[in-house]
């Protein structure tokens, strides 16, 4: 059993387990950093620390897409990345015995894994996937 | 020495015998004559004396005849111009007192004739004017038939007028009772809308009254609704705050459901705390949409009740104003009507008056007509008596042109007569 945060991406559910995640914050105070990639949507200050704030569907390239005013701080082990999701859901308990590899030639992006809840699919979010794609980014 | 003629034939017979007797002495004293023809001679002598006396005796006495023979004669063909003159007037004899009695005769015709002359000249022009002055008086009576005529005529035209008059001024008696009961019945017409638009004005004030009533009614529940939908709208915002509060408790039940989970099994008791939370916090969320949206649609229908209510309030306000207008209207009906009652009564008066105008003056043009068929007759009558007088004149013009006619030819016969001697 383990505890996951749906959210949406797009229309799509993806979950994230919670271990990940430090606090979910509302309407943060948001700063714009300069000449900044379009991800980074700017930075933000947390209890004294300067975190970046990913657009996530923007990395994942979900064209049509909105933006929820919760946003997600992941913990230091995930480098302190705040996401903007397109929508907090809840949280979940769910098997992770259940959780199964996605499929051959699934398109969506970043899933570590996907498992059935409630007549629906939730894709796991593949964490390093986001990280190894925003290093790739700012290391350019 | 007036001598008669006997004397004279005595005269000349006694000288005869003397120059006789004379000769008959002094012829012894004459030499050369024998004395045998002595005798003869004296005879001779007597006769030439006598036959000298004779002749001039005689021609004296002839002559004389002659000249008072063609004084007659001169006298006979009208020429009393000259007086007779007989010769030898030395001594006068009977041939003088004839000539002298011929002269005071041919005076006497001279100035007998000259008068009847100067009298006919007289009576010559005065017929002239006569017969002028008739002729002119035959015209002037011709003029007056004819003008006479012309009145006559005219009098006719007047009377067939003054006929036409008449006729016209009944009618148009007729026409005026017709306008008076007409006006009668438009001041009655005029009485009876009075009272109809009274009535109405009444009508229209009650429903005014009413649709004023109605209209504040209405317009205090738009007012009530008005309110209504302002606290409605606080609902709705009382709403949004629960909402919010729903929202952040749910966030925090996250966040709490996160912390409990890094506490690992000591947090476990509080997760569920933290899911019971959230699930209150889900269910005031949805309470809280499910009023506002029963907020929504009441506020939809609050808004359609408004705009209805809007609406009514324009119809009544229109409605007011059609009242209005109706009872304005039915002043001005009123108004006009009471002015068309006083008109129509004036008109009935006038016409009164009017009709009892005409009756005099048709009784006028009635006295008018006798008076022009009076004067009709009186100018035939002229015509007739003017006819008579131009007859009269037209005799009378004949009678002065016979009487200048008359008077030439006397004048043409004294004429004749020559009283003065010829300048020739």
């Amino acid at each position: 059993m383990a505890l996951i945060l749906i959210y949406k991406l797009g229309d799509d559910l993806y979950g994230l387990e919670i271990d990940a995640i430090q606090e979910i914050i509302e309407n943060p105070v948001l700063h714009y950093v300069p000449r900044a990639e379009g991800v980074l949507t700017g930075s933000i200050n947390f209890h004294g620390q300067i975190l970046a704030v990913i657009d996530l569907p923007a990395l994942l390239d979900f064209a049509v897409a909105q933006r929820d005013h919760r946003h997600l701080v992941l913990t230091p082990d995930y480098r302190s990345l705040v996401l903007t999701t397109s929508g907090v859901e809840r949280i979940v308990n769910l098997e992770m015995e259940l959780l199964q590899a996605p499929p051959e030639g699934y398109d969506r992006p970043a899933v570590r894994g996907v498992i059935d809840y409630d007549e629906t699919t939730i894709n796991l979010l593949d964490t390093d996937e986001v990280i190894k794609q925003l290093e790739e980014i700012f290391a350019e | 020495m007036r001598i008669e003629i006997s004397y004279k034939f005595i005269i000349g017979f006694i000288v005869v015998v003397v120059s006789g007797i004379l000769v008959n002495l002094a012829v012894p004293y004459i030499k050369g004559i024998e004395p045998e023809f002595r005798q003869v001679f004296s005879i001779f002598c007597s006769l030439v004396v006598g036959l000298i006396i004779g002749s001039a005796f005689s021609r004296a006495f002839t002559g004389n005849i002659r000249r008072l023979t063609s004084a007659g004669d001169r006298i006979r063909q009208g020429d009393l111009s000259e007086d007779v003159e007989v010769g030898g007037s030395r001594f006068p004899d009977e041939t003088s007192d004839l000539a002298k009695a011929m002269n005071q005769f041919q005076a006497s015709l001279r100035s007998l004739v000259g008068d009847i002359r100067n009298i006919a000249f007289r009576v010559a022009s005065s017929s002239q004017n006569l017969s002028g002055t008739s002729q002119e008086m035959s015209a002037s009576a011709q003029e007056v038939a004819r003008t006479t005529d012309q009145i006559s005529k005219g009098a006719e035209t007047q009377a067939e007028m003054v006929e036409e008059s008449t006729r016209l001024f009944k009618e148009l008696a007729i026409s005026i009772k017709l306008v008076a009961s007409s006006a009668k019945t438009v001041a009655d017409s005029a009485d009876l809308t009075l009272e109809t638009a009274r009535s109405g004005s009444d009508m229209a004030g009650s429903s005014l009254d009413s649709i004023r009533q109605v209209l504040t009614e209405a317009e205090g529940s738009g007012q009530q609704m008005v309110n209504f939908i302002a606290q409605l709208q606080k609902i709705s915002k009382f709403v949004e705050v629960i909402n919010g509060i729903a929202q952040k408790t749910n966030l925090l039940a996250l966040n709490a459901t996160i912390e409990a989970a890094r506490a690992g099994e000591y947090g476990h008791g509080f997760a569920v705390v933290a899911e019971e939370i959230r699930k209150l916090a889900d269910t005031t969320t949805t309470s809280a949409d499910e009023i506002t949206s029963l907020v929504e649609s009441i506020e939809k229908e609050g808004q359609q009740v408004k705009s209805s209510m809007a609406q009514v309030i324009d119809e009544m306000e229109s409605g007011r104003e059609a009242a209005d207008r109706t009872n304005q209207a039915f002043s001005e009906i009123t108004r006009n009507a009471e002015g068309t009652r006083s008109k129509a009564s004036s008109i009935a008066e006038l016409t009164e008056q009017q009709t009892s105008s005409a009756e005099r003056i048709i009784r006028a043009i009635d006295e008018i007509d006798r008076v022009v068929s009076d004067n009709a007759a009186a100018t035939e009558q002229v015509s007739a008596a003017t006819q008579e007088q131009s007859a009269a004149m037209e005799e009378m013009a004949q009678s002065a042109k016979e009487l200048s006619n008359m008077s030439e030819s006397m004048l043409q016969i004294v004429k004749q007569f020559k009283l003065v001697k010829d300048q020739d």
